[in-house]
């Protein structure tokens, strides 16, 4: 009784399909076949040899660097905000709500903070 | 040369060097045409997929992990070539088998036995669904493992073992009976 586990390799029906499958033409006719579209590939450029790949970094790398250089420069420019002089840092700033919110005994309500945002623009 | 590893063969062919390449073809051409015929049945279409396969697996060579063997990884491309390729020509296999070469035919002449019985073996091998034939093929002729077999064809290991099963199955009882007649 043969093993019908798949564990183990059946040496008679390996040998049978071997021979079925066997290509049927030689395999220095089917390497050299490979070959030459290998060199084909090659003159119409369409196989990516290490020189085209090392030619597409350098530039992909200058490019992002660039890149990178120009958005930090951007970037800082919009978020900078716009100086201000000494004097006004220094003014004072009026209004009831922003003393009520200094001087009540009990902590403010929303509408008082609110009332003293506002009061400053 | 013959007995340098596939990495550095590999290693080389990105590299530029043709000649390694040429060593890597003939070292996996047999294996490589064998697996697209146990997909496709036509022994022609099969080196054309298994053509496809190779300068396929070239323009990826940049993918191959080098630490991972290198046949399992080039048999899933030349898989996959000989799958589509059967896909644009479904309509030409889906011809109907002979029913003699199915069993029930003549007592064969003892010259063209063992030709005969390729034939049934190919006959029967296209009976079985694609995933199957293959998973026999890579396990029973090419001597993969099946954890090798299951990164091929993307399926669990289990499924190999069961593929596997199932496919020897029917190919044995095909084996066994035309044992039978020509004894």
């Amino acid at each position: 009784m043969k093993d019908m586990s798949s564990d183990f390799r059946d040496p008679e029906l390996a040998a049978a399909l071997r021979s079925a499958l066997e290509p049927r033409g030689d395999q220095a006719a089917f390497v050299a076949r490979v070959m030459a579209q290998y060199d084909h590939a090659l003159d119409r450029g369409t196989v990516p040899t290490l020189d085209v790949l090392a030619s597409w970094f350098r530039p992909g790398i200058a490019a992002a660097a660039a890149a990178l250089i120009a958005g930090f420069l951007l970037g800082r420019a919009i978020l900078t905000p716009a100086p201000a002089s000494f004097d006004t840092a220094l003014a004072p700033i009026e209004g009831q709500g922003l003393a009520a919110l200094v001087t009540a005994p009990d902590p403010p309500d929303a509408s008082v903070v609110f009332a003293s945002l506002v009061e400053q623009r | 040369m013959g007995s340098e590893d596939d990495a550095a063969l590999v290693a080389r062919t990105v590299a530029g060097d043709s000649a390694a390449f040429g060593v890597l073809v003939d070292r996996y051409a047999g294996q490589a045409r064998r697996v697209a015929r146990a997909v496709l049945g036509d022994p022609d279409d099969a080196d054309d997929a298994a053509q496809d396969g190779f300068l396929s697996a070239l323009v990826k060579l940049g993918q191959y992990d080098a630490r991972r063997p290198f046949g399992p990884w080039l048999m899933r491309i030349v898989a996959n070539a000989a799958t589509d390729r059967r896909r644009r020509r479904n309509v030409r296999r889906s011809e109907p088998l002979d029913p003699s070469l199915v069993g029930g035919g003549p007592r064969p002449d003892a010259v063209a036995v063992q030709s005969e019985l390729g034939e049934r073996l190919r006959s029967a091998l296209q009976e079985l669904p694609e995933r199957r034939r293959t998973a026999v093929v890579l396990f029973d002729v090419e001597g993969y493992s099946h954890a090798e077999i299951a990164r091929i064809l993307g399926i669990p290991e289990g499924t190999v073992r069961s593929e596997v099963f199932h496919g020897r199955r029917r190919l044995r009882t095909l084996l066994a009976d035309w044992k039978e007649q020509v004894r």
